[in-house]
């Protein structure tokens, strides 16, 4: 019988940094200047070449956006910095993936993204030290697929993606694993750095605030559980407004405002 | 909630029912309480009727088109009033493209049965020469948004498209049909106004109007149609089983319930007068 | 049988006003409203109305291909749906799509894909489905207008906008932006769409009798239109983010 325990534990805001320590609505000189598919963003082409989001026009005199998004200048690279897109993993991602189906060779996963995730039994658990007589009995799912079942909310790594293959996933490792409760909300990926925030200051601010537990995926999806039904509606609601606001300026300060009000308002602490 | 795909993730499904238990729903709804409904008529003008509804999330643009034909021959003096429902890809990556499915000819239908059952069109009315030419209304209905009970915002959608529709008035002159220069309008037209009311079960638990995320984890729905005094159409879909006094219990409800909405909407107030 | 009122065509397309039969110039566009981001389960969407035109569009992908065998191993592919709810014209539309549905539905395509870079997206597909759920007249120009809306609200990488416009010849003189009435009854139709990274044509259709010097001088007026029209699309697009950064400006002085 499995433990009746949460594999991935539940403390994990500082985790989030790891990868993306970069509030890139906040990095550089991004200008909150929304530029749209096809705009000039400059003609300057002898100082600035085109960055992230943006490329040259045919003759090459002109640097064009790509999307919807701000206008950025880092160094001599102009860039644009999306608000509308869509999630390409990308190995080292941490993610929120849930199991759609499964052989017994293998779990497919749905990780909002254009391919399924694929998670072989080999990378559900941990391998390396001898296991000696105190360790307990041996671990027998390496090789089936039975700690899983179809519908369970894995936080997961990317192993690998690449354009041949569909990406391969892994529950082994710190805050990997299955989680037994809580909710998972999705919102627009490209917005995900802001709800972390420069050096993890918006989501801490979150976390202290409203009393709940959070997980930010690259994925767009945010694992919360917080005391109450009433603190975990309103940092969803919190959430969703960071979404909306994500290209505004003074954002954490207006939240956390946001939020002292809505608590007074909807009688909790 | 998350992104919708075919797999709803265990934890969601139990974090709706541990709260539901609590009374607890995720929107901050009660477990009889309708979400926000708005209702807009005269939006297509290619269409003699017609009307938007959303009720949340959900929105539905339903339209009324007529053609003139021969009746049934068991019914040689009543005009024929049929609906389709599409599902349109657009309204959720749940919905494939495609001749309408299961789910699409449910939702017509349960939509038909609780408008005919309860004598809404008035078929008579709609015969221009008994056996050769009687009105034929068509009511499509369409899903631009799915976000929970398709059924009710149809519903509405549908009596607020007959409510307010402005049909051409034929006349048969010498074996041939003329227009009196006049318009048929719901007033002619619609008799009573039935509406359908659905609710979720999930456990042991009932509610009013299933959100997306309870629609998609419930273990089944059942839907009563009322007018003011009558039951007039019941569905149940689903594996969940109701008990006879919960039915009991719903069908209460539903009058209750219906007579609110009906008061609320105040449908008629979409009616044409000419 | 015959409906009761018939779609008769009046036999003069001008009024004694100089006017056309809405009121409007010979050159002047019909009432144009556009919005992004209404439909939420979508990649991305959008609504456009145009004179009486009333269209959804909404987009998914990337995603898997199906069927399978469609799928192209080095670029993804477009789709685009475009497809009329029956009640959407003055004689009922059948449900089922049918050739002319399918028919634009390939121009569309074409016409979209241009600015799209299919060829980072290999083994997948953007669809774009597209509903008219009222018709009026450029129908296939509004739908193409509307689309590159999704495309671009889906976050799709994309060389410029596409815009499109019916441009035609009534009682002889050539207007801008037919309404139905004008196209039935009119003499010349010509629905054209330009991609503007490099300012050409993507879509171009046209039935009607013209001569060489009159069809030179409509596509001269039809680049003024698309002009107009771009600027509408460029609106709406940033209008949503901007009209959110005007109500908390205040932030940055704080």
């Amino acid at each position: 019988m499995e433990h009746e325990q949460d594999e991935s534990t539940e403390d994990s805001t500082t985790e989030n940094n790891e990868t993306e320590d970069i509030d890139e609505f906040e990095e550089g000189e991004t200008s909150r200047e929304v530029v749209v598919p096809g705009e000039v963003l400059t003609e300057d082409t002898k100082n600035f070449l085109p960055g992230r989001g943006t490329i040259f026009n045919k003759d090459r005199t002109k640097i064009i956006s790509l999307n919807i998004g701000l206008k950025q200048i880092q160094r001599n690279y102009i860039n644009v910095i999306p608000l509308r897109g869509f999630y390409t993993p990308r190995p080292g991602d941490k993610i929120i993936a849930l199991v759609t189906d499964k052989n017994p060779v293998k779990y497919r996963c749905d990780i909002n993204s254009k391919e399924e995730g694929i998670l072989k039994p080999k990378n559900t658990v941990k391998r390396g030290k001898p296991r000696g007589f105190r360790d307990g009995p041996p671990d027998r799912h390496d090789n089936s697929t039975e700690k899983y079942k179809i519908g369970d909310i894995l936080i997961v790594k990317v192993l690998s993606a690449d354009r041949l293959n569909s990406p391969e996933l892994t529950t082994v490792g710190k805050y990997l694993g299955k989680k037994r409760d809580g909710l998972v909300i999705s919102i627009d990926p490209p917005k995900i750095p802001r709800v972390i925030g420069r050096s993890g200051s918006m989501i801490k601010m979150l976390k202290n605030l409203t009393k709940c537990n959070i997980f930010v995926t690259q994925n767009g999806r945010i694992w919360l559980k917080g005391e109450d039904i009433t603190h975990e509606r309103l940092l969803i609601d919190a959430i969703k407004k960071i979404e909306k606001e994500a290209h505004t300026v003074g954002l954490t300060d207006r939240m956390s405002e946001y939020i002292e009000n809505e608590k007074k308002k909807r009688g909790i602490n | 909630m998350m992104n919708i795909k075919r797999v709803i993730s265990t934890i969601e499904k139990n974090y709706i029912l541990s709260n539901l238990k609590k009374s607890e729903r995720i929107d901050g709804r009660d477990l009889w309480e309708y979400r926000d409904w708005t209702v807009k008529s005269d939006v297509i003008a290619s269409a003699e009727g017609s009307a938007e509804v959303t009720l949340g999330e959900t929105k539905v643009i339903t339209g009324l088109k007529y053609e003139v034909g021969t009746p049934f021959p068991d019914l040689p003096n009543e005009g024929v009033c049929t609906f389709m429902a599409e599902l349109l890809p657009l309204a959720s990556p749940l919905f494939e493209r495609g001749p309408p499915n299961e789910q699409s000819i449910e939702l017509a239908r349960v939509v038909d049965r609780g408008i005919r059952h309860a004598d809404c069109v008035q078929t008579k009315k709609l015969c221009i020469k008994e056996k050769e030419a009687v009105y034929i209304l068509f009511l499509d209905i369409y899903v631009i948004n799915y976000s929970g009970n398709l059924i009710d915002a149809s519903g509405v959608s549908a009596l607020a498209t007959l409510i307010s529709s402005r049909i051409p008035e034929g006349k048969w002159a010498d074996g041939n049909l003329e227009w009196t220069g006049k318009y048929l309008t719901g007033k002619t037209i619609v008799n009573e106004l039935p509406l359908v009311v659905t609710y979720g079960k999930i456990g042991d638990i009932i509610f009013l109007d299933p959100s997306l995320p309870e629609e998609l984890v419930c273990d089944g729905k059942i839907s009563i149609s009322v007018t003011e005094d009558k039951i007039t159409s019941i569905q149940k879909s689903g594996y969940a089983t109701f008990s006879i006094e919960e039915i009991e219990m719903l069908s209460k409800k539903t009058m209750e319930i219906s007579s609110k909405v009906k008061k609320e909407l105040n449908l008629w107030q979409y009616k044409h007068d000419k | 049988m015959p409906l009761i009122i018939k779609d008769e065509y009046p036999e003069k397309l001008f009024r004694e006003d100089g006017k056309r039969l809405d009121g409007r110039d010979k050159h002047e566009l019909r009432p144009i409203k556009m919005e992004v981001g209404i439909l939420e389960n979508a990649d991305g969407s959008a609504y456009l109305e145009w004179g009486n035109n009333k269209i959804y569009a909404a987009v998914y992908g990337p995603r898997e291909v199906h069927p399978h065998h469609l799928a192209k191993p080095d670029r993804g592919i477009l789709r685009v749906f475009y497809r009329m709810a029956t009640f959407s014209v003055f004689d009922r539309k059948r449900p089922a799509p049918g050739r002319r549905e399918k028919e634009i539905s390939m121009v569309l395509t074409d016409c979209l894909e241009p600015v799209l870079f299919l060829e980072l997206y290999p083994g997948t597909s953007f669809e774009v489905y597209i509903n008219v759920m009222d018709a009026d007249g450029g129908t296939r120009c509004a739908c193409t207008t509307v689309a590159s809306l999704a495309l671009a609200d889906a976050g799709v990488p994309m060389r410029s906008l596409v815009t499109a416009v019916a441009m035609g010849k009534i009682d002889g003189e050539l207007i801008t932006d037919l309404s139905g009435i004008e196209d039935k009854a009119g003499e010349a139709d010509l629905p054209c769409a330009m991609t503007w990274f490099n300012e050409e044509m993507s879509l171009l259709q046209f039935d009607g009798k013209m001569d060489l010097e009159e069809f030179s001088k409509c596509l001269t007026l039809a680049k003024d239109a698309l002009t107009k029209i771009h600027a509408i699309q460029l609106d709406t697009l940033k209008k949503k983010y901007i009209e959110i950064q005007e109500e908390h400006k205040g932030g940055e002085n704080e």
